[in-house]
């Protein structure tokens, strides 16, 4: 019985979203957004309160969990798909962008983008002190107790190509766009120079110069704000992220000894690979920089560089051992050796986070 | 004699599968099965682990376990009677119903994750509950999926009657209406089931593929991406088999409902 | 004009009218949407605006519009779905002969081959990928799992269909196991087989456009994301959708065509089963 009301219930309500997608063209009601110098406090807990605010989840909401938890709301979101459509119509008033990605779309008007210009406003994760760091450059413990030369070999070139891109963002955007990439190229020019920024400064704000120094207060951040906010199911796992110490996850001694070094070495196993958190794009414009400067082949390395952009993320694919290396976020890398994946960061690359909460002003 | 013979070939149609799926859980506690197909027991956790965390997260489970079989039911149904009214109107008018279900199941070749991004788009304006407007969203995309399948086999059911059946009631001066209900309908029924054998599984699939793009988080399907992106095997697992459960269990509910409907019908 | 020709005619005119009722159907939603979303191309843009977006030669990403981008990734869906149907089509028919051999293997492997169908492709993936070590046979070898149910189950019903009085007729004229498969058995289930077939090939290239996503490296799947998630023209997104089924249906005529010119005196006989 209950389950025939229930389907007509459902049947009733097809039946009406005909009529209420016609008429949604009559609505036309006026949303007023934030005003431009209203605070974070009450932009957030207006959004949070009417249950609009938007992130990816998949392990990217931790951050704006964070957020809510400061100014006491709960920490529920809505799942933001891929595209920044939800901000756009108004479902999400405080959409979760990355400043080097989504924030040029909402703002830029080129292909793709939505073309709000200055009508946008964002909140920053660093300034709020929620931070927490995002690409890396990692390997498992057990593949870097073998090759201790090629993991030195590779943060060293890889740090180079870093170092390059920053100087030469212009042409670091093109050497990637020629690597097969899938971005528009104004799209890929404006996300180098947005990822020079995020490698180049800190969460204080202060300039790096040390390419993917490990930044003790930042990780240990990192670390702290993982543990209050992944939830793991599995009871296991959970006392495992319970007890985790940074020494679990990172281990800096690669990359002081390989910044320390002339730059010879002897790679242990010379072909390797590396397995991006995403399909080439300026994100990762270091790697490609350091492969097309020949950069790999002066350290004894040959580089095979995997696009990523999918369900197996790069940690399954670096436990697997399908390839060697990989970028991930931290908090990616801490949920995974919570649950035993035994994976080991040797370098970070983004010294302060680039996910921002964006939001349109009046 | 012959009853004895029935019986033990009931018991083994039972029994064979029985056995080799309690062989196949040892092996895989025994850790047998990693052995043999080069897995570990992170990507493939043990029986056990993913039986205590199935029972320490019950009540999240059934949450999303719920959610997943709304949407998979509730689609199914609709499809489904959609699919058949379909069949109907496209066997009355036979020259132009046929050229609609052929340009019907063309629908059936776009993929899913195509298809749900597009129906969540189109269903923002329906709600301002994003759970009530993804659950629409899910459903409608389940819906397509059922109903393609359920038109194209009754429609068959409709038209592939006994030889000169037809022909007969209309000799009996039988009018169109007697014709449909006591010739065509009893003869859909073998045909429904055909399109259900293939709709509750693929209904299934589809819920799960849908809540990846849904916007309110929730359902196994869902619930399966986030646990293995984070790494979280063993959790992902224990969806998994809840994803199963509920596969097993509509399945063999069909199989139940179609013994008793045609059970009657032969006698 | 033969009456067959006429009829053929009549078929695709009807087919044509439906076609056009659909366009009529999208272009109106496509005005609606137009007039009352900011970014309408996201939601339902015009079927115009897609064609011009096939022709047009505008580079969306490096150096390839956005029909070369969908041409070339397709290609790379269809070599793994085609592979992957393959090996699929093999050991569906394989275990079929084998059910259809010793019942008590019939017995056992039928209600899992329907299970396996259950384990939706995400979970299995990873697992696949420890075994295989490399996405791309991870990615073919789903796709043979989930093509191969169809093709096993048709196959057997046809192994079945054979009736008992031809069979002892076979078996009191003391012909070989040899004989009775090559000259009963196969020839009797080829129909059913394609049946088999012709759900398994658009099920092959949907899973596969699926399974894309697990990983960059392209296909399908990989750009229908990418767009999505605006990173290329939305409008490579809208021509998948076509392509894609356009492909799908592509596979199903090719069954249809592949099976008449196997067995055109089976002609009547296959369209009914």
């Amino acid at each position: 019985m209950k389950v025939i009301k229930k389907m007509s219930m459902t049947m009733a309500l097809i039946a009406a979203s005909a009529t209420a997608a016609f008429a949604s063209g009559q609505q036309a009601e006026e949303i007023s957004y934030y005003e431009p110098g209203a605070s974070i406090e009450s932009i957030v807990v207006d959004a949070a309160g009417k249950g609009q605010v938007g992130n990816w989840g998949l392990g990217n909401e931790y951050e704006v969990q964070a957020l809510l938890t400061k100014y006491g709301q709960p920490t529920t979101y809505l799942s933001q798909a891929f595209d920044m459509d939800g901000f756009d119509d108004d479902s999400i008033l405080l959409a979760s962008a990355m400043t080097y990605n989504e924030l040029g779309l909402v703002k830029n008007s080129y292909d793709g983008g939505y073309s709000y210009g200055e009508g946008v406003s964002y909140i920053d994760m660093n300034d709020e002190g929620v931070a927490m760091l995002e690409d890396n450059l990692f390997t498992t413990a057990a593949f870097a107790a073998e090759n201790p030369e090629t993991v030195k070999a590779f943060i060293y070139a890889s740090m180079k190509g870093w170092a390059y891109a920053c100087e030469n963002p212009e042409e670091a955007a093109e050497i990637v766009f020629n690597y097969g990439s899938s971005v528009s190229p104004e799209h890929q020019a404006y996300m180098a120079e947005q990822v020079k920024k995020l490698v180049e400064t800190d969460t204080m704000g202060n300039m790096v110069r040390d390419y993917g120094k490990m930044d003790e207060a930042a990780m240990a951040q990192t670390l702290e704000l993982a543990k209050t906010y992944i939830k793991l199911e599995d009871s296991v796992a959970a006392s495992a992220l319970e007890a985790m110490s940074l020494e679990d996850v990172m281990d800096a001694s690669y990359w002081e000894m390989a910044m320390g070094s002339s730059g010879a070495f002897s790679p242990e196993k010379s072909e390797v690979s590396i397995q991006l958190k995403w399909l080439p794009q300026s994100q990762f414009m270091g790697y490609y920089v350091a492969l097309d400067k020949g950069f790999y082949e002066e350290v004894g390395l040959s580089v095979n560089i995997i696009p990523g952009g999918g369900d197996i993320g790069e940690t399954t694919a670096v436990y697997t051992g399908q390839v060697d290396f990989g970028v991930t976020w931290v908090s990616n890398l801490i949920a995974a050796n919570a649950g035993g994946m035994g994976l080991l960061e040797v370098a970070q690359v983004y010294q302060r986070s680039g996910l921002v909460l964006v939001y349109k002003t009046n | 004699m012959k009853n004895i013979s029935m019986d033990r070939e009931k018991i083994s149609t039972i029994l064979y599968p029985l056995m080799f799926g309690v062989f196949v859980i040892a092996m895989w506690q025994s850790e047998a099965l990693h052995f043999l197909m080069g897995a570990d027991t992170f990507t493939l956790p043990l029986p056990t682990r993913i039986f205590t965390i199935l029972t320490e997260n019950l009540p999240k489970v059934l949450l999303n376990t719920k959610a997943t079989l709304m949407v998979a039911v509730g689609g199914l149904v609709l499809g489904s009677l959609l699919g058949y009214l379909l069949a109907i109107i496209a066997s009355t008018f036979p020259k132009w119903g046929m050229g609609g279900l052929s340009v019907v199941s063309a629908f059936n070749a776009v993929p899913i994750i195509a298809i749900a991004p597009i129906l969540n788009n189109l269903t923002k304006d329906f709600s301002r509950d994003p759970n009530i407007r993804s659950m629409l969203a899910k459903t409608l995309v389940v819906m397509i999926t059922c109903t393609v399948s359920m038109s194209v086999n009754a429609y068959r059911g409709f038209t592939e009657l006994k030889p000169f059946s037809e022909d007969l009631m209309h000799s009996l001066a039988a009018n169109k209406w007697t014709i449909f209900t006591k010739l065509k309908v009893p003869n859909s029924v073998p045909y429904i089931f055909t399109a259900l054998r293939v709709s509750v599984p693929a209904s299934i699939i589809s819920a799960m593929v849908s809540e990846y793009f849904a916007e309110y988080i929730i359902g196994v399907g869902r619930m399966i991406r986030e646990n293995i992106v984070l790494a979280q095997y063993a959790t992902a697992w224990a969806y998994i088999a809840a994803a199963f459960v509920i596969g097993i269990t509509m399945y063999v509910l069909l199989l139940i409902f179609e013994g008793i409907c045609m059970k009657g019908r032969r006698a | 004009m033969t009456r067959a020709n006429k009829e053929k005619l009549t078929d695709i005119m009807v087919i044509l009218v439906w076609v056009a009722g659909l366009i009529i159907l999208w272009e109106i939603g496509a005005t609606i949407i137009a007039q009352t979303k900011r970014t309408p191309a996201n939601v339902l843009p015009h079927l115009s605006q897609i064609i011009e977006s096939v022709f047009s030669d505008k580079m969306v990403s490096n150096k390839q519009t956005a029909w070369q981008i969908v041409i070339s990734n397709a290609g790379i869906t269809l070599w793994r779905a085609g592979l992957g149907f393959l090996i699929g089509v093999l050991t569906g028919f394989l275990l079929a002969l084998f059910m259809r051999y010793f019942k008590a293997v019939e017995k056992t492997a039928f209600p899992y081959l329907m299970m396996i169908q259950m384990i939706p492709i995400l979970g299995m993936a990873p697992i696949v990928l420890a075994i295989t070590k490399d996405i791309n046979k991870s990615r073919i070898m789903i796709a043979a799992i989930l093509t191969f149910y169809p093709v096993a189950t048709n196959t057997l019903a046809g192994l079945k269909s054979v009736e008992k009085e031809k069979l002892d007729l076979m078996h009191s004229l003391a012909a070989s196991n040899w004989h009775i498969y090559t000259k009963l058995l196969l020839p009797s289930c080829v129909p059913y087989l394609f049946t088999g077939l012709k759900i398994a090939a658009p099920m092959a290239i949907t899973a596969s456009i699926l399974v894309d996503t697990l990983q960059g490296s392209g296909g399908l799947g990989t750009m229908l994301s990418q767009s999505l998630k605006h990173a290329i023209s939305i409008y490579v997104f809208w021509q998948i959708v076509f392509v894609s089924a356009f492909i799908g249906i592509l596979s199903y005529k090719l069954m249809s065509v592949i099976e008449k010119l196997y067995s055109p005196h089976e002609k009547a006989k296959a369209a009914k089963s």
